[in-house]
């Protein structure tokens, strides 16, 4: 554990004593309740994968702010993936589109509950095993960036 | 702009239901550029349900309830719908109930006339069990139980019970048929299905009740049997609240403008729409719905001076209370607070966040307005030192040499907070939070230090009696020293205009409503005050739906962008307000004009924002509080002229009907403990007054002093050439 790592630890830790303090039990609970949701709601825990060709993973909501997306990227360990390379569909049966494709006219689009099967047609270096995907969203309606960010050990291969 | 289907809003004081009028619980409204269906159940402000959908069975024949509908109306807080389906009349009633807090439903079917119906009635929806403050969530694994013949859903510590007067004959869990028991894992749809025979002179009734919102609540309503034995009185409670509600607030009557008093009365309606006492003792008003639906302090704060003017000082006790309950006591940037300051947002849990620039400011002025129509001193003691943590607050972020208040960075605290502790982080990368929270305006929006100027003087008036002589005179030699800045600071000559902002590299050159705040404040010299009013009139900024964000002659103005080129009901309202400030009535009649016309074509509604090069709604909620609630004050305050002293008994009235008018009146108007009722015409004044006390009334035929239960009359003369001779007093 980094010095920094063990530093805000011992920060969320006051601040929840303080919240509790202050405000009762009743909030740091609800507090959690709420993050602990978001944070198992969007991606789908252990679903990102070795593909012959690259990764695959599941969204299983959007990324705290729902509706249409004018501008998608994805990073892997902190490099961009080209958009032509990452593909998304709702489901099992939907077409796959491309990053590349989106636009203000042709969006990407997502809502509350609805799933985004995502793959990435970007070989990855053999010997990892976690990795960081970084996405990033621009609304149509709602310019500030939306980004999710989530770390996870690969499973095993699965059809691309 | 019409064509849209009007929503269909059902409340109780802990519950919604959101539907489209057309026979289920649907509502699909476009979200941030994209359809998304809002229609369901809402209980303790947390989505309880997604779309709840019934559809009919016989025979082997299936008809869903849209497609059977006759007609519908809301009567009594009810939505009511009646439909026909071969030999089948159904009377659907859909109601939010209080405790329990969640929807009843009920289905009166009969025939007139041949054999009996066997007839199946099929209920689907999928749970959601999240606050409404997580918009584009839903919850994927629920813990589902079956009680008896209720069922339970869980989500962490959300819960649900849905109940029926039939008990299922049938369960089903994402489609596959399920005993009952247990289950645990992915829920997308909940079904069941109710067995009733209907017969010529044996009608059959069915009631649904869905409640919930935090698990821990669930089970504890004394209630439950009661709501599902009588649902139409059950349902019907709401309205009657609304009904006694509404009896005690002012009723303004224009019998000149038949369209602005029709208004007067939906905007009326639709605050009420809001009011939330969702539970763990919180009140308030919730900013909006559809998924602005939990209690934004910062709307809140839009909304409290509205119910005032109605005459509500216990709501507006409450809210302020439950406000100031949730007042940061230290830092904690997880949340994104600072000591002094005030949530951004509260829920039932309670859950709340901090992180706004804008929204502890308010909170001084509307105890100052408290006290002035209400008189109440008791609460507002106990508020002194939260009021002075507040000035505290901003004191921490303010400027030494300007004495302007320093924002931006606030969710960026959170983010940084949380950067090393999580293995999925998830953000906004929105750099500043006033009320135009998408876009930048750091570090010194013109509005902030209006609201910044206005928290010193309320703070300096209210801790008269509390705190030393220097600390008084250090709040207001700090609110001078603002007043300094903004009028040496922000004109700009070349606009006839105020700077947005003023930044490290200068002043920020974009236009937009915000600097008539200024105005409203009474902060600026009378001539640029005027010149602002008129540059702010011009068609870059207003449209003829209202006015936008931004001027649409901008580099950046976008007209679908949120705060950078959409046109705002609320900006609409501060141009009233400042038109009529600055002695422009016809400006700010046309102003107030413009968002009647939204209201009564919007069915009672007010949108959040339309586009900017455009009439037509965009990523807006179909109501949003401070669409309503400032159009209502500015009718009390810059139509009417009202202005309320409850401590000395004293009523100013200086209106500014449009030339023309013929007469105009006012009900009920609260005043401490007494009402006032008022009648203008151009030739006299009427004022009657049920205190205990005399009240003195100001107005622009001059003053009378009105004994308790008594009414005075003020004759004046018109002439043609002159206008008008005061004042005659009988």
């Amino acid at each position: 554990m980094t010095g920094h790592r063990f530093g805000a630890i011992l920060s969320l830790l006051r601040q929840g004593l303080a919240v509790e303090v202050e405000f009762g039990s009743h909030s740091l609970e609800a507090m959690v309740w709420v993050a602990e949701t978001v944070e198992r709601s969007v991606y789908e825990p252990h679903s990102l994968c070795r593909t012959a060709d690259g990764l695959r993973f599941v969204l299983n909501n959007p990324p705290l702010r729902t509706g249409a997306f004018s501008w998608v990227s994805l990073a892997v360990d902190g490099a961009v993936v080209p958009p032509e390379r990452v593909w998304t569909r709702p489901g099992p049966g939907s077409p796959w589109k491309s990053l590349q494709g989106i636009s203000i006219e042709h969006p990407f689009e997502v809502r509350p509950g609805e799933r985004t099967e995502v793959v990435i047609r970007d070989p990855l270096p053999l010997g990892r095993p976690e990795v960081r995907i970084r996405i990033e969203f621009r609304s149509v309606a709602i310019p500030p960036l939306v980004w999710f960010e989530f770390s996870d050990s690969l499973g095993p291969e699965t059809p691309g | 702009m019409n064509a849209r289907p009007i929503p269909v809003l059902l409340t109780s004081l802990a519950s919604a239901a959101l539907l489209d009028g057309q026979g289920n619980l649907d509502l699909v409204q476009e979200t941030r550029g994209t359809p998304v269906d809002w229609g369901g159940v809402y209980g303790q402000l947390v989505r309880l349900t997604g779309p709840w959908r019934l559809v009919l069975h016989v025979d082997g024949a299936a008809q869903g309830l849209p497609e059977s509908r006759v007609d519908a109306r809301v009567t009594d807080g009810r939505w009511v719908s009646h439909h026909r389906w071969d030999r089948l009349e159904i009377v659907q009633s859909v109601a939010a109930v209080m405790d329990p807090p969640g929807v009843l439903r009920t289905l009166r079917c009969t025939v007139t006339e041949g054999p009996p119906i066997a007839l199946t009635v099929e209920s689907s929806w999928s749970p959601f069990l999240l606050p409404v403050l997580v918009e584009g969530i839903r919850p994927i694994h629920f813990e589902v139980e079956t009680r008896g013949t209720e069922w339970r859903v869980r989500q962490r510590g959300f819960g649900l019970a849905f109940r029926s007067t039939v008990p299922a004959s049938q369960l089903l869990i994402n489609r596959a048929s399920w005993r009952g028991g247990q289950y645990a894992g992915r829920v997308e749809e909940l079904r069941s299905e109710h067995e009733v025979r209907v017969a010529p002179g044996s009608p059959a009734e069915i009631t649904f009740l869905v409640h919930g919102g935090l698990e821990r609540d669930l089970g504890r309503s004394t209630n439950l049997e009661s709501v599902l034995q009588d649902p139409a009185r059950a349902g019907g409670a709401s309205g009657v609240d609304d009904a006694t509600w509404t009896g005690r607030t002012a009723t303004l009557r224009f019998p000149n403008a038949p369209t602005l008093e029709l208004a007067y009365s939906l905007a009326r309606t639709a605050l009420r729409r809001l009011y939330s006492a969702p539970g763990d003792g919180l009140a308030g008003l919730v900013a909006g719905y559809p998924w602005y639906s939990s209690i934004w302090c910062r709307d809140l704060a839009w909304m409290l001076p509205a119910v005032l003017w109605l005459g509500d000082f216990d709501w507006t006790e409450r809210s302020l209370t439950s406000v100031f309950a949730f007042q940061s006591r230290s830092t904690l940037p997880i949340l994104g607070g600072e000591p002094g300051e005030l949530p951004m947002q509260i829920s039932p849990g309670p859950i709340f966040f901090y992180g706004t620039s804008d929204t502890s400011l308010y909170y001084p002025g509307l105890v100052s307005r408290l006290v002035r129509h209400s008189g109440r001193r008791a609460s507002v003691d106990l508020w002194i030192p939260a009021v002075q943590r507040v000035i505290d607050w901003g004191r921490a972020r303010t400027d030494p040499e300007t004495g302007l208040l320093r924002h931006g960075g606030e969710v960026e605290t959170i983010s940084a907070a949380a950067a090393s502790l999580a293995r999925i982080r998830y953000g906004i990368d929105a750099p500043d939070t006033t009320i135009w929270d998408s876009t930048d305006r750091r570090p010194h929006a013109v509005d902030i230090q209006a609201l910044w100027y206005d928290a010193l003087l309320a703070a300096s008036g209210l801790v008269a009696e509390s705190v030393p002589d220097s600390e008084r005179a250090a709040y207001r030699s700090l609110a001078d020293r603002v007043l300094d800045s903004i009028r040496r600071r922000y004109p700009w000559p070349e606009e006839r205009y105020l700077y947005d902002s003023l930044g490290a590299q200068g002043p920020v050159r974009k236009v937009r409503p915000n600097a008539l705040r200024a105005v409203s404040a009474g902060l600026l010299d009378p001539n640029v005050a005027h010149e602002v009013v008129r540059r702010a009139a011009e068609g870059d900024l207003t449209t003829p739906w209202g006015v936008r964000t931004l001027s649409d002659r901008d580099p950046t103005y976008d007209p679908q962008a949120y705060h950078d080129g959409q046109v705002w009901t609320i900006a609409t309202s501060w141009a009233a307000d400042a038109a009529y400030h600055v002695g422009e009535p016809e400006l700010g009649y046309a102003y107030l004009e413009t968002i009647a016309r939204h209201l009564v074509d919007e069915g009672g509604f007010a949108h959040e924002c339309y586009r900017g090069d455009r009439p037509e709604p965009f990523n807006s909620c179909f109501l949003l509080g401070f669409s309503v609630a400032p159009f209502l004050t500015s009718l009390f305050e810059q139509l009417w002229g009202l202005a309320v002293d409850a401590e000395r008994r004293r009523l100013t009235v200086r209106p500014s009907f449009p030339a023309g008018w013929t007469e105009a009146s006012i009900e009920r108007l609260s005043l401490g403990h007494g009402t006032v009722d008022l009648k203008w015409t151009p030739a006299r004044w009427t004022v009657r007054w049920t205190g205990t006390e005399p009240l003195t009334v100001g107005t622009t035929s001059g003053e009378v002093v009105v004994p308790p239960g008594e009414s005075r009359t003020l004759e004046r003369t018109v002439t043609a050439a002159a206008g008008s001779r005061p004042a005659e007093i009988s």
